[in-house]
């Protein structure tokens, strides 16, 4: 394995070399063309890229939802190939964190019971404490036993975030987690992800098309036709919605 | 896009399938069973004509008491003499008298050969060729009056071979050695019927004990002459109470016999169980309409929006339904073809009772297989049809593909009412013993459970949630939270279930509850220490000299035989038992209403309080006695008793009955041991005896368990017929769920990223069926038993109503682990389906 660069934070999440083609091995989609990439620990990357770049597809493969055609994929020192499907789906639920964009909640469990959803999934039992005080950082003390459909959207997606931090997670993946809410819910939504980053070391690692969300972010890496063009450190939505243009 | 719609319309094919297997098994049975009627019907005619094939005119006794198909129990014997009054007929060629009776063989071994249902002939061997539907294929006809020829289906059963000694019983043992072989119409025999054949006069002797005595006159006629001309010179010229039929009208009553007796109620009986598997399989499509329709809710309004009218939508709907329908039913024709075959060797290889034949397939078989299997299909889809046909056209604008179904506040309160309703009734009518009552009642109750299981749905999830936070699994939690999201779906698809359990639970509370009620009699009424007794469906039946030699015994006290036979009892036929009457409370306890069995006259009679009541007889009264000989015997009443299983509804004086029949039988003795002596002595003693005459020996319990054994064996018939509803029934669960595994396919791969393992998801899945499944088997229990209860109810007047716990716990057990099978298919599939297209569907 490759040792990080010294002058960056250890990396919570990577990939060395990732390929992935869908299709046939020579003639598929190039979803990922040898990608190499660090997500450094308690910092906020966001990955932008036009439609088809396969910002999407990096993001599942670095968390254990897809497997790379070649190349490797770590959540913290661990190798994501060759585990077994039950291997993954316990790294999911104990080391990762997951927001996506719209249907985030399981509809028949109530807001608390989709919060531990992965310590129910585990066995476990929560540390009560600590999930209380994530529910009213998250503004959701007196929503806890409501279904998702008697929650706002915004609600919902701080729900969803809840899920992802509650476990105290190597790194949280969220997918345009902004994408379905009105402006005022998705800055909360934002403001929530910075306060995880800034005060409970979260590392997070986002993909979004808003230049407004990517500049919440600590870095950006921007994704075109399968490969890494370019890192932005400590982007503004102008910035990025600039470097966004001449990528398309 | 394309391959969306491809995958949605290849998932719906499944469904459909799906949904048509239910079709296909119900139409099978339905085929099958009438396919098997009609073989069976079509060989018996061709037996019946090939025995009379020669046989032009029969002579025989006028008078019957019945037409059970069995000759010498319905007609008693004529002269010999009229043998010459008949040859001396104008256009008779040939005539031939012929003894037909009862006789067991027995085999090598020495236990007797056939039974359980083919007859045990013995009579006597037809000279003429022509008239003889056997032929000898080694040896000779019997001569000397111990010498017989014996079928060769029998003698190959019994390993007996020319020149060996054997005994025919008839029923008195009857030493005889085997000189021909005969076969019958060049196979084995007549079915699996045993015949030993004796000369005439060694029949007269041995088999009916009565000289110049004969059952049947056989006429040829001659050439030129037909059948029926010379049916009508014989008859002329026979006495008044002799008649003449022709060998075809003889083959037609026996064909006729054996339909009334048998293959109708073996029809009705099949028919019945389809009926039940075609009840569950409409349930069932109804249910995956309802569904699939729903699924298409977008579809379908879209539609509205560009200008379909409903009733084109219903249409459309209805003619997905034929097509399925017919489909399906074809293939179920084809099916019931398979099972038709697969019965009818089933019934060979046990039964043995049935004629040897290929499937005779009418087309009214096909056509009602056809007919039926789409008419179900087209019902059940009419109500989702409807449903769907009321979609709004803006239901296609709307973000949410399927409406979820909450129970219907009208719905639950209308069924809660007929359940009421219908229990008052069913149990007022149970009571009353008013039988149409009770079956309305009944129709109530099962119309009101399924309407109102939906409200049943949360009360038994909320519960399975209790127990589930003791043990805290999260799968349990999820599949509680899946089952009651919507509750009509899960009740409508618990429903098929319903049926199915509620009609085994009935037979298993029925027949517990007959059983015990026939344990309960024989508990009361066995005053004797032992029983020498024949099985009651083997047909054997014992000399009337083992109750002599039983008497003998230095162990025994007293010993009193029952026989069971047909007579007209004032003018109807019907079973009466023939017994010493004045003996017969030292062995069985009586309860006499009226009238005293001391001392009887020869003439004196005694029935039951119920044949008495019915037919308005009270001590004192008379009663005309037909019997097997022709005679009329007028009875006098000389007691009336309460009703036991241990005694038949008349008792008659044992010498009456002796001197007006053929060949005097006894069905079962009761043997009461002397003061002093212990049982194991006893049976000792009494053991070599019985078994000489072919009865067993049995104690108060084996007694009552012999009685009870025929409803056991039944009840286990039942169960596999019911089987096949149960089957159908768990399909529509299967399938029930691909659907919702279909509907949920976001969510279980939103669980997956979440961390939820490939096993968890199949927990859930597997978790959520046997929910479903236990609404169904608790609520068909609940139905079940009470309906057991009414019907048993309604037709016994005696007690000994008894849930039997066992049954329905294993009833349960078997409920929750056949959802638990149901889900796997569901289960594998929705645990392999990639998460990310699950999760894009977004």
């Amino acid at each position: 394995m490759e040792t990080t660069r010294p002058a960056r934070r250890p990396a919570a999440a990577a990939v060395r070399s990732a390929t992935k083609v869908y299709g046939h091995a020579t003639s598929g989609v190039r979803a990922l063309d040898d990608v190499t990439l660090d997500l450094p620990a308690a910092r906020w990357t966001a990955i932008m890229g036009p439609s088809g770049s396969g910002k999407s597809t990096l993001l599942h493969c670095m968390a254990g939802l897809d497997t790379l055609t070649s190349g490797t994929a770590l959540i913290g020192d661990q190798d994501l190939a060759g585990l077994s499907d039950e291997k993954l789906a316990v790294l999911r639920r104990r080391r990762v964190g997951f927001v996506f964009q719209g249907f985030n909640l399981v509809p028949t469990l109530t807001a608390g019971e989709n919060v531990t959803l992965p310590f129910l999934l585990d066995g476990a039992r929560p540390d009560a404490a600590w999930v209380d005080q994530l529910l009213g950082t998250l503004g959701l003390a007196d929503r806890k036993a409501h279904r998702p459909n008697e929650l706002s959207g915004g609600q919902q997606q701080r729900v969803a975030i809840a899920r992802a931090l509650v476990t105290k997670p190597d790194i949280v993946f969220a997918d345009e987690p902004t994408g379905n809410l009105d402006s005022r819910a998705g800055a909360e939504v934002l403001g929530i992800l910075r306060h995880a980053v800034d005060r409970l070391d979260q590392t997070v690692a986002m993909v979004t098309h808003d230049p407004t969300a990517a500049a919440a972010a600590d870095s950006v890496v921007f994704l075109a036709d399968g490969r890494v063009v370019d890192e932005m450190s400590d982007p503004t939505a102008q910035a990025v919605l600039d470097r966004m243009k001449e990528l398309r | 896009m394309v391959a969306l719609t491809l995958r949605s319309l290849r998932a719906r094919a499944r469904r459909l399938l799906a949904s048509g297997v239910a079709v296909v098994l119900g139409v099978a049975f339905l085929v099958g069973t009438l396919v098997l009627g009609d073989t069976l019907s079509a060989n018996f005619t061709r037996l019946f004509n090939d025995v009379s094939a020669g046989t032009d005119v029969v002579v025989r006794l006028g008078a019957s008491v019945g037409s059970s198909g069995a000759p010498d129990q319905d007609r008693g014997l004529i002269d010999s003499s009229l043998l010459n009054t008949v040859r001396s007929v104008d256009g008779v060629a040939t005539a031939e008298a012929q003894v037909v009776g009862y006789g067991s063989l027995l085999g090598r071994d020495g236990d007797p050969l056939g039974g359980n249902g083919p007859p045990r002939q013995a009579g006597s061997w037809i000279v003429d060729p022509a008239l003889n539907p056997y032929e000898l294929v080694e040896g000779r006809a019997p001569a000397g009056p111990n010498e017989v020829v014996v079928n060769r289906g029998a003698a190959t059963a019994g390993h007996l071979a020319l020149g060996d000694a054997t005994v025919v019983q008839t029923p008195a043992p009857v030493p005889v050695t085997i000189v021909g072989i005969a076969t019958f119409g060049g196979t084995d025999g007549l079915g699996q019927t045993t015949w030993t054949a004796f000369s005439l006069g060694g029949a007269e002797a041995n088999v009916t004990r009565q000289p110049a005595k004969v059952s049947t006159l056989l006429v040829t006629a001659r050439p030129g002459v037909d059948a029926a001309t010379l049916r009508e010179r014989i008859a002329a010229a026979l006495p008044p109470d002799i008649e003449a039929i022709t060998g075809e009208r003889l083959a037609q009553e026996r064909t006729d016999a054996i339909a009334a007796d048998f293959l109708d109620m073996l029809r009705s009986f099949l028919t019945a169980f389809a009926g039940i598997a075609l009840l569950v399989a409409t349930l069932t499509i109804n249910n995956t309409f309802s569904i699939t329709l729903a699924h298409r809710t977008r579809e379908l309004a879209l539609l509205r929006i560009v200008g379909a009218s409903r009733r084109q939508l219903r249409r459309s709907v209805t003619i997905e339904a034929v097509l399925l329908g017919l489909v399906a039913s074809l293939v179920g024709v084809v099916a019931g073809l398979g099972v038709a075959g697969l019965l009818k060797g089933l019934f060979d290889t046990f039964g043995g009772a049935l004629p040897a034949g290929g499937l005779t397939v009418r087309p009214t078989a096909v056509a009602v297989g056809l007919g039926i299997g789409t008419a179900v299909t087209v019902i059940a889809a009419q109500l989702p049809a409807r449903r769907a046909a009321r979609v709004a056209p803006v239901a296609a604008l709307r973000q949410e593909a399927t409406t979820e179904l909450r129970p219907h506040g009208r719905r639950s309160i209308t069924g809660a009412a007929l359940v009421v309703a219908g229990l008052a009734m069913a149990a007022g009518g149970a009571l009353a013993s008013a039988l149409p009552v009770a079956g309305a009642g009944a129709l109530l109750l099962v119309v009101g459970t399924v309407a109102a299981s939906p409200a049943a749905v949360r009360p038994l999830a909320a519960v399975l949630d209790r127990a589930r936070r003791r043990s805290g699994g999260v799968s349990v939690h999820l599949a509680v939270e899946n089952a009651r999201r919507q509750p009509r779906r899960t009740a409508s698809t618990a429903t098929a279930l319903v049926v199915g359990v509620a009609v085994v639970t009935l037979f298993t509370v029925f027949a517990a509850s007959l059983s015990r009620s026939v344990e309960e009699q024989v508990d009361q009424g066995f005053a004797a220490d032992l029983a020498v007794n024949t099985a009651v469906f083997g047909g054997s039946r014992l000399s009337p000299v083992l109750v002599d030699d039983l008497r003998r015994l230095p162990e025994v006290e007293q010993a009193v035989a029952l026989g069971v036979g047909r007579a007209r009892v004032d003018g109807r036929p019907g079973e009466v038992t023939a017994t010493d009457l004045d003996a017969i409370s030292d062995v069985v306890s009586i309860r006499l209403r009226s009238g005293s069995l001391a001392e009887p006259a020869t003439n004196d009679i005694a029935v039951d309080a119920g044949t008495a009541d019915a037919r308005g007889w009270a001590v004192g009264s008379t009663v005309p006695l037909g019997f097997t000989d022709g005679a009329t015997v007028q009875t006098r009443v000389a007691a009336v008793y309460d009703g036991t299983r241990l005694l038949g509804s008349v008792l008659v004086p044992a010498a009456l009955w002796a001197g007006h029949t053929a060949q005097v039988a006894d069905r079962t003795v009761f043997v009461q041991t002397r003061p002093g002596v212990n049982a194991a002595t006893a049976r000792g003693a009494v053991t070599p005896v019985a078994t000489r005459y072919g009865g067993d020996v049995q104690d108060r319990a084996e007694y009552a368990a012999a009685a009870t054994g025929g409803l056991d064996m039944l009840l286990g018939i039942v169960y596999v017929l019911l089987a096949l509803a149960i089957v159908i029934a768990l399909l529509g669960i299967a399938n029930t769920l691909s659907l919702a595994v279909h509907e949920r396919r976001r969510e279980i791969g939103l669980l997956r990223a979440v961390g939820q393992t490939q096993r968890q998801v199949r927990a859930v899945l597997r978790c959520e069926s046997v929910i479903v499944s236990l609404l169904g088997t608790l609520l068909g229990l609940g139905l079940g038993g009470f309906l057991g209860w009414a019907l048993f109810t309604t037709v016994s007047d005696l007690p000994g109503f008894t849930l039997p716990l066992t049954q329905l716990v294993v009833i349960t057990l078997f409920g929750a682990l056949a959802g638990a099978l149901a889900a796997r298919r569901p289960a594998r599939r929705a645990a392999r389906m990639p998460m990310l297209d699950a999760i894009g569907a977004a």
